[in-house]
């Protein structure tokens, strides 16, 4: 089993040391906003978590293209990492939305486009995770993983202009506001700051995760070949 | 929030989101500490296994 890599040790330090300046900067930088108040705060991670959620199935969906032209079982490997931490994102960022949701839109959950086609997306990667866990065959496995990654990904550009596209509450970021949305608000460069350190930060923080989680795959796909070995 | 001329009073909704994340960042790294301590298991006992597989017959 190989060691841990120094670079992966200094890379996590690195992390805990952004994750609390960028929490500073949330709380003690960024100003309060003025309508929604102290809750207009999760808006930082909210949208950083759903950053790292999107990107996550992208590079899934690379993996699975990499996978098909060479397979080679490490880009399988980085596939599930890249989703499994995909999912961990995705509904962190759900469950944030819901909580900010309830004071500004007076509801928990509204079955509003952009909030039902992130729930689309969810399922559709929750369900790759269920259905590869029911292949025994190496082999087929990954090939699966490659082929569901790749159209799997069709939910995540439809998440993410859903919000563009068809009338809707949710707000958005880039882009101009559909006439009903509630919640949105300008951003004072401190709150533009904080925003675009926080999305940084995350960024760095799935390539992080996502290298353990690389690294834990490899050690199951050793468990794995070993168990088949002795099995055999 | 019409004719409003302070912040909504929600730092607990503020609060609860933080906890959201910084809990669901803890439990994911937990989850990956305790899959890798218990593959380590498997491929220490698996490697004994392998090992004692493959030793010559004593008994010959």
């Amino acid at each position: 089993m190989q060691a841990k890599p120094r670079l992966l040790t200094i890379l996590d330090i690195v992390c805990v040391i952004l994750m609390i300046i960028a929490t500073g900067m949330v709380f003690l930088y960024a100003p309060e906003e003025a309508v929604m108040g102290n809750v207009q705060r999760v808006f930082y991670f909210h949208v950083s978590a759903a950053w790292v959620g999107m990107i996550s199935f992208l590079v899934a969906a690379v993996a699975g293209i990499a996978y098909l032209r060479t397979a080679r079982m490490k880009w399988d490997i980085v596939g599930l990492a890249s989703v499994e931490i995909g999912m961990v994102f995705s509904f962190i960022a759900v469950v944030m939305g819901s909580i900010w949701a309830r004071p500004i839109w007076n509801t928990w959950w509204t079955w509003d486009p952009r909030l039902t086609t992130v729930t689309i997306m969810l399922l559709v990667y929750a369900a790759y995770l269920m259905l590869r866990a029911g292949i025994d065959d190496p082999d087929r496995r990954a090939r699966f993983g490659a082929v569901y990654t790749i159209l799997g990904f069709l939910s995540v550009p439809l998440t993410f202009f859903s919000a563009r596209l068809f009338r809707t509450i949710h707000p958005v970021v880039i882009g101009t506001n559909q006439p009903g949305s509630e919640g949105a608000f300008d951003m004072t460069p401190r709150m533009l700051q904080t925003f675009l350190f926080s999305l940084f930060v995350f960024t760095i923080l799935y390539a992080d995760l996502l290298w353990h989680r690389i690294r834990l795959g490899e050690l199951a796909n050793k468990v794995e070949q070993l168990k088949m070995k002795v099995m055999s | 929030m019409l004719f409003q001329n302070a912040p909504a009073a929600t730092t607990n909704y503020m609060i609860a989101g933080y906890v959201v994340i910084f809990g669901g960042l803890a439990l994911y790294l937990i989850s990956l500490a305790v899959r890798r301590n218990n593959l380590k298991q498997d491929l220490d006992v698996l490697t004994n296994e392998q090992g004692t597989s493959d030793a010559p017959d004593q008994k010959s």
